[in-house]
Order: structure tokens, then C-alpha cells, then sequence
């Protein structure tokens, strides 16, 4: 055990925080603070591209893929130093985090030259299209279909839910190649090219006004038979794989995030005296010490280098971070009292906070609902026995 | 000691809510929200059920019926998320004038012709003021900046402006903060009862998602939370009637216990509903919007608690096994 940095890393932090402070101050001002996922989309695939041209764009991934091979105390850092300048999250999350791990780990060497360089470069911008009307929670349930023809791989159905699909160059889909195939036997994985005339896209209005998601409709859409990942059949195997990644080193960048906004939450308090409200400040503090306790869990999670086996305290993750901030979301409508519900003018402009209110509603739905993490722990995590499942 | 509502009392909730529910449905929410303008026939509705008049004495041509059954009426224009200003006019002003006597115009509110808008300082805003222009996050508020003005209520015009004094008046805030603690009981309600319904068309897993003990037992604890927060409301209502020294800690009572009822009811039914939930399409959020919006409306939360735990250590309140009803 080793809590701390090194004189090394120390040097590492200062050369991060130098480029990203200078260009939040300079090129790149106009996107700095930024906190909703659309805004400014366009300037911001131009940060993706920006950060990819100074090696910034994925410090994990291997050099010969456009990354640093980064130490985990590396990454640590540079999400650190990434939220501490003001720099709005990453429109190509899912390529960079999602996409391209899972294409690191089963993708053949054809596929890594295909679509890593790409992603790495800030060129091309992933969207995940696993959920469908008729399957959210019970995933395995995916109806969208697949079938092999001249060498093209030909999908029908529709997915929703798919965020970012509108500025989006490329989608991962889980479809069912196997013909009368159930649950999840069957299924594939396929990397899909969204713009082409087989794919039509429908944003969809969220609570606070927001587009971030979609309805993604195929009709003959279509990609080359080596476009699918790992073999037919495999589509399970390797969406839990990917779903795995997604409880990785994208956490941290995450909980860099939510200290800005416990930051924002405190200084709204001291600046309009519900500081010395008791209710509040001890609220305040419990949300500090669920935010470090959290950290620790990540950071001990993510030493954790054997991912061959399932465990227990990795599935804890995503129940314990969403439901956080899901409350810090009330602490801090309850912070602000009724300015934060109300502004001038003629149309409400959500501020920082309240629309932390809004948006925190979904993290304990989207990637896997509390519900589902619950039984994730207790059938997978304690081996509980499974709830019995109905038969419609 | 009989703490019913009598049938009469219930059937008239009973009619408001009909009377809501085929005329102010979603379709009329969504409406207003894309183009801002109210139905002139609802509030004609409203009229004509003797609403604007319900807390207005007999002498002045109203029903002269008291607070409860104005906190009844309330939870059913909760229930509905009502657009319209009737919970203000009807429950809020109509019973403050009566209190300080004011009688002078009181026909033309029980006729529909003068609507009263509702000032307090506990409030930055007022609803339906003549002010300058503010959005809530609940779409379908029309609120505008307090305005510091006279205490001249009698002017003559379609809308009266109550303007309790700089420091706020005591009874003005417990009826607004009463009022608020009804509708509050019924968004609440209704939240419920579509997650409900959600819960027993959507399917996942080979069965509806409502057959899941994780959900029902939310669900379920949402039900204990609001029908404990109803007969608290209903005694509210009947302190404030009485004039109980007491009122004011039954008051900011309720209004806690319907916040926690209203806000833990929301964020469960968005749940429920998974990523629809989180949508603009699935009518849930007006609801949830509003109870947000009233959670902090005439005080909030802290304000409220500050106020029992002033009165319950502070001596002011009697609080030995034989005051019950205190
Ligand atoms: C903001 C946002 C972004 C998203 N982005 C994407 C994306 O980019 N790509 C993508 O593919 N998907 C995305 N999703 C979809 C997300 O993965 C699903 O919403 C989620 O898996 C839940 O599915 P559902 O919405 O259909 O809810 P349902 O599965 O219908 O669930 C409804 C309710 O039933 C409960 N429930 C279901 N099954 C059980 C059970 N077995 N036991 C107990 N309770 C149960 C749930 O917990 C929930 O409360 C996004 C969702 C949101 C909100």
C-alpha cells in the first residue's frame, strides 16, 4: 500500500495542469465550465481533436494506439487536473472509454488499425446502442436483428435511448444474429457507421429540456461482415465485458466532476447563509465524506488489476456513486431555497445546480437502474439465490 | 372528537375532481406549455362550481365554508396540477380578507371577474402578479417579481394584489404555506398513481416491472409517507380554521411532512419509470416540476422545522400526554 505521489508524478501533475489551465484560459475559452452534455457540441469534438493532437486524448490506452500507457496514478492525476481547470466532460466518453477498450481486448488487429487511430484522433465519435423499447433492465431481451448477405452484415430494429447518436460518427449494437434465438444466446456485437441512409435518428426531449438521447431506427442498415467484434454469437460476452470498462478509470474523471459540484454547492451555501443552517451542514458533510469514501473505493477498485474474476466490491460501485449524488442533487435545490427556481426572463436557463437537480434523476437509472444493481450484488456478489423471473 | 370529513364535504371533492380530471387533463398541460395561454372555459368551470366563492360568507353570495374543506379542494387542484389561479384567490386571499374584514369586492371574486394575486416576503415571487416577468421550473407557473406596494386592497380591477406588510404577515404565510402543503398531498397522489399504472403495463424479465418486490415496496413506502401526511394537512387546516395558538406548528408540521411526502414520491415514480421517467413526453415531470416548486414556496423545509423545533423547546407549544388535540 502506497497512498500519495511521487516527486515523478508531481512533475506529471504540473505539465498536465499547465496545458489544460492555458488552454481553458486561451484557444479554448469559449467551452470552459461548460456542464451539460450537448452544449457546444461542435467545439467540443474540435477539444477532442485538440487534446488528441497533444497526446492527451487517451493516456491509458497503449502508445501504439495514440496513448501514453499511463499508470493508474497518472490517470488519477490528469482527471484531477482535468476538472480542476474548468474543462467540460468528453463528448467522445464512449469511444474513449467504452469503444476503445473493448476493441483493445477483443477486437481483432485489422479492427485496432481500423478504428483506433481513429477514436484516438478525436475523428470519430461512438454512440451505444444497447437499449430497446422492449428491453432496458432485461438487456438479453434486444430484438434488433442481424443477418449476414454478400459479405454485409444487414440490421433492422430500433434501439433508444442512444445518447449522442445526433453527433455521433459510429455506433456499437447489439442485435440478435441468431434466428429464434432468446435471451442472451444469440446475440452479436457490430460497429455500425450512423451516417449512412439505413439509420435515422430521433431526439428525444429530456426533463430538463435537454436532447442528450435518441431514438435510433435501422432499415437495411448496413456494415462489412468484419465489423463485428469477436465472433457471432459472442454479443453477450462482450457488452458485459464493455460494461465492465465502464465501471473503470472513466470513474474518476466522473468523481472529479462531482467535488466542482460539492464545491458549488458549498460556496452557494456560504454565500447565501445556509451555512450555519445545522440541517444543511450536516448534510454538506455527509456528502463529503461519501465523496471521499468513494474516491478510496475507486481508487482501491482500480488497483485491483485482475479483472478474470467477478468482484464483489467492484459491482458495489455504480449503486453507491448514483445514489450520492442523486441527494446531492436535493442538497442542493435545498442549498439554493427558491433561487433556484425561478429566473428572469422569459425562458429558464437552468444554472449549474439546478440542473444537477434535474440531471441526477437518471443516475440510478441509465446503466443499470439501483434495482438491477442490487440484485447484481446479492445474486452475483453474495450468491443469493436469483428472484424468480416471469414467463410473458 | 370526530376526525371525518362528512359525505358532503367529500362529495364536493369528489365533483372538483371529476370536474378536473375530463377537462384539465395532460393534453391541457401540455397546451399551456407550448403556448402559454389558459383556457378561459376551465376557469368558467371553476366559477360555476362555486370554487372562487368557497371560503366567501353567505352575506357576500359565496358558500362560506371554512379552511378544511379549501385544503380539501386544494389537494384534488394539486391532484390535477391545476394551471389555473384558484388556490391563491380562492383559499389563500379570499379567507385572509375575510379575516381582516375586508368584504369590499368579494362578490366580483365569487362571480370570477377579480382574481387575487398573493404577495408575502417569504416568497421572491408572486403568482400572477403585475411584476416583472420570471420563469419557475415549473412551466406552468406564471410568476412575476414581488412588487413592494400599498396595502390597498379594494381597488377596483380584474386582479387584486394582496401585499401583506414588509415583515410578512403571520396568517397570510400559514395559509399560504397550508395551501401549499395540500397540494402538495395530492401531486403526490397523482405521482403515485402513475407510477402505479406504469408499473403494471411495462414488462421486463417475462413480467410487469410492479411484480418486482424492489418496486413495490418503494411504491409502497411512498403510500405510508402520503397517507401520513394527510391527516396532518386536514388538522392543519382545522387549527388554522379554530385560530389555535398552535396553528402555526401544525402548519410548518404539514408542510414538512407533505414535502417529504411529495419529493420522495417523485424521485421514486422517475424510478419506476426508468429512462421514460426521465423524459418531456411522459407527463410525470409537470407533477414533479411543481411539487419542487411548492416544496420550497412559502417556506421550505428548514424554515418549517426551524419553526416546531422553536415552539417545541421553546415552551410555546404544550406537549405532555393529556394535549393531544393542543
Ligand atoms: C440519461 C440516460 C442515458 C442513457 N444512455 C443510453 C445509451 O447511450 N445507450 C443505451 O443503450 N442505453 C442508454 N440508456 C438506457 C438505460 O440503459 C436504461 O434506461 C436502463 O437500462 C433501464 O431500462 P428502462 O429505462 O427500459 O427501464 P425498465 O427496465 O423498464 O425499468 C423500469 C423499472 O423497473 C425496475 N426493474 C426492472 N427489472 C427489475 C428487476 N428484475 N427487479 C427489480 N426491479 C426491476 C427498474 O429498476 C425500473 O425502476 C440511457 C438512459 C438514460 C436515463
Amino acid at each position: 500500500m502506497k497512498l500519495g505521489f511521487s516527486p515523478e508524478e508531481e512533475l506529471f501533475r504540473a505539465e498536465c495542469a499547465d496545458w489544460l489551465q492555458g488552454q481553458m484560459a486561451g484557444e479554448f475559452k469559449d467551452i470552459k465550465g461548460i456542464t451539460t452534455l450537448t452544449a457546444k457540441a461542435e467545439r467540443r469534438k474540435e477539444w477532442e481533436q485538440q487534446l488528441a493532437a497533444h497526446k492527451w486524448s487517451c493516456i491509458g490506452w497503449p502508445s501504439q494506439w495514440g496513448g501514453r500507457d499511463a499508470t493508474l496514478a497518472q490517470q488519477v492525476i490528469f482527471a484531477e487536473e482535468y476538472a480542476r481547470a474548468g474543462v467540460p466532460g468528453r463528448v467522445n466518453h464512449i469511444g474513449i472509454e467504452l469503444a476503445g477498450p473493448t476493441i483493445l481486448t477483443f477486437g481483432t488487429e485489422q479492427q485496432k488499425a481500423r478504428f483506433l487511430p481513429g477514436i484516438a484522433a478525436g475523428q470519430t465519435i461512438f454512440c451505444q446502442g444497447f437499449s430497446e423499447p422492449g428491453a432496458g433492465s432485461d438487456l438479453a431481451s434486444v430484438r434488433t436483428k442481424g443477418r449476414l448477405e454478400d459479405g454485409e452484415w444487414v440490421v433492422n430494429g430500433q434501439k433508444i435511448w442512444t445518447s449522442l447518436a445526433h453527433i455521433s460518427d459510429w455506433i456499437f449494437v447489439v442485435t440478435r444474429t441468431e434466428e429464434g434465438s432468446k435471451g442472451p444466446k444469440g446475440l452479436s456485437f457490430l460497429m455500425m457507421d450512423v451516417k449512412q441512409p439505413g439509420i435515422e435518428i430521433r431526439g428525444i426531449k429530456q426533463i430538463n429540456g435537454d436532447a442528450e438521447f435518441n431514438e435510433t431506427f435501422f432499415t437495411d442498415a448496413r456494415c462489412p461482415a468484419d465489423s463485428l467484434i469477436g465472433a457471432v454469437g459472442d454479443g453477450w460476452k462482450i457488452a458485459m465485458g464493455l460494461l465492465a470498462f465502464e465501471r473503470g478509470v472513466s470513474t474518476l474523471g466522473q468523481q472529479m466532476a462531482f467535488r466542482n459540484e460539492l464545491d458549488a454547492i458549498i460556496a452557494a451555501a456560504k454565500a447565501n447563509g445556509q451555512a450555519s443552517n445545522p440541517l444543511i451542514r450536516q448534510r454538506i458533510a455527509k456528502a463529503e465524506i461519501g465523496l471521499r469514501l468513494m474516491r478510496y473505493g475507486a481508487l482501491r477498485m482500480l488497483s485491483n488489476t485482475d479483472h478474470s474474476k467477478i468482484d464483489g466490491a467492484a459491482l458495489t460501485y455504480k449503486i453507491q456513486w448514483a445514489t450520492w449524488r442523486r441527494s446531492l442533487g436535493e442538497l442542493a435545490m435545498d442549498v439554493l431555497g427558491q433561487a433556484g427556481e425561478v429566473a428572469e426572463g422569459s425562458e429558464y436557463e437552468w444554472g449549474m445546480l439546478p440542473n444537477l437537480f434535474l440531471f441526477s434523476r437518471s443516475d440510478t437509472i441509465y446503466g443499470g437502474t439501483n434495482q438491477i444493481q442490487r440484485n447484481l450484488i446479492a445474486e452475483r456478489g453474495l450468491g443469493m439465490p436469483r428472484e424468480p423471473r416471469g414467463d410473458l | 372528537m370526530d376526525f371525518r370529513f362528512s359525505d358532503d364535504q367529500l362529495n364536493l371533492a369528489e365533483g372538483v375532481r371529476d370536474y378536473l380530471s375530463g377537462t384539465h387533463g395532460p393534453e391541457v398541460l401540455r397546451r399551456l406549455d407550448e403556448h402559454g395561454n389558459r383556457d378561459p372555459a376551465i376557469w368558467q368551470g371553476l366559477v360555476q362550481m362555486g370554487l372562487t366563492g368557497l371560503c366567501v360568507p353567505e352575506a357576500q353570495g359565496g358558500l362560506g365554508m371554512g379552511l378544511p374543506e379549501a385544503a380539501l379542494i386544494a389537494a384534488e387542484c394539486g391532484r390535477a396540477c391545476l394551471a389555473e389561479p384558484l388556490v391563491d384567490t380562492a383559499f389563500v386571499g379570499v379567507p385572509w380578507l375575510v379575516a381582516q374584514g375586508q368584504l369590499g369586492g368579494l362578490e366580483d371574486v365569487v362571480a370570477g371577474s377579480r382574481r387575487i394575486a398573493v404577495a408575502h416576503a417569504i416568497n421572491p415571487w408572486e403568482a400572477d402578479g403585475d411584476g416583472a416577468a420570471l420563469t419557475s421550473v415549473d412551466p406552468l407557473r406564471n410568476l412575476s417579481v414581488r412588487v413592494e406596494r400599498s396595502r390597498d386592497t379594494s381597488a377596483p380591477g380584474v386582479s387584486t394584489t394582496l401585499d401583506a406588510n414588509g415583515e410578512g404577515d403571520d396568517l397570510l404565510l400559514n395559509l399560504g404555506a397550508l395551501m401549499s402543503a395540500a397540494q402538495l398531498v395530492g401531486l403526490a397522489d397523482a405521482m403515485l398513481d402513475q407510477a402505479v399504472e406504469y408499473a403494471k403495463i411495462r414488462t421486463q424479465f417475462g413480467q410487469p416491472v410492479g411484480a418486482f418486490q424492489a418496486l413495490k415496496h418503494q411504491l409502497a413506502n411512498c403510500s405510508v409517507a402520503i397517507e401520513f401526511a394527510k391527516p396532518v394537512v386536514w388538522r392543519a387546516a382545522s387549527a388554522l380554521e379554530h385560530g389555535l395558538e398552535s396553528a402555526p406548528v401544525h402548519v410548518s408540521h404539514a408542510k414538512v411532512a407533505a414535502t417529504d411526502a411529495a419529493m420522495l414520491t417523485a424521485e421514486t415514480a422517475i424510478q419506476v419509470h426508468g429512462a421514460m421517467g426521465y423524459t418531456y413526453e411522459v407527463d410525470l415531470h409537470f407533477w414533479m416540476k411543481r411539487s419542487w416548486a411548492l416544496c420550497g414556496a412559502w417556506g421550505d423545509r428548514a424554515f418549517h422545522l426551524k419553526r416546531v423545533d422553536d415552539a417545541v423547546l421553546g415552551g410555546a407549544l404544550p406537549i405532555g400526554p393529556q394535549h393531544t388535540f393542543a
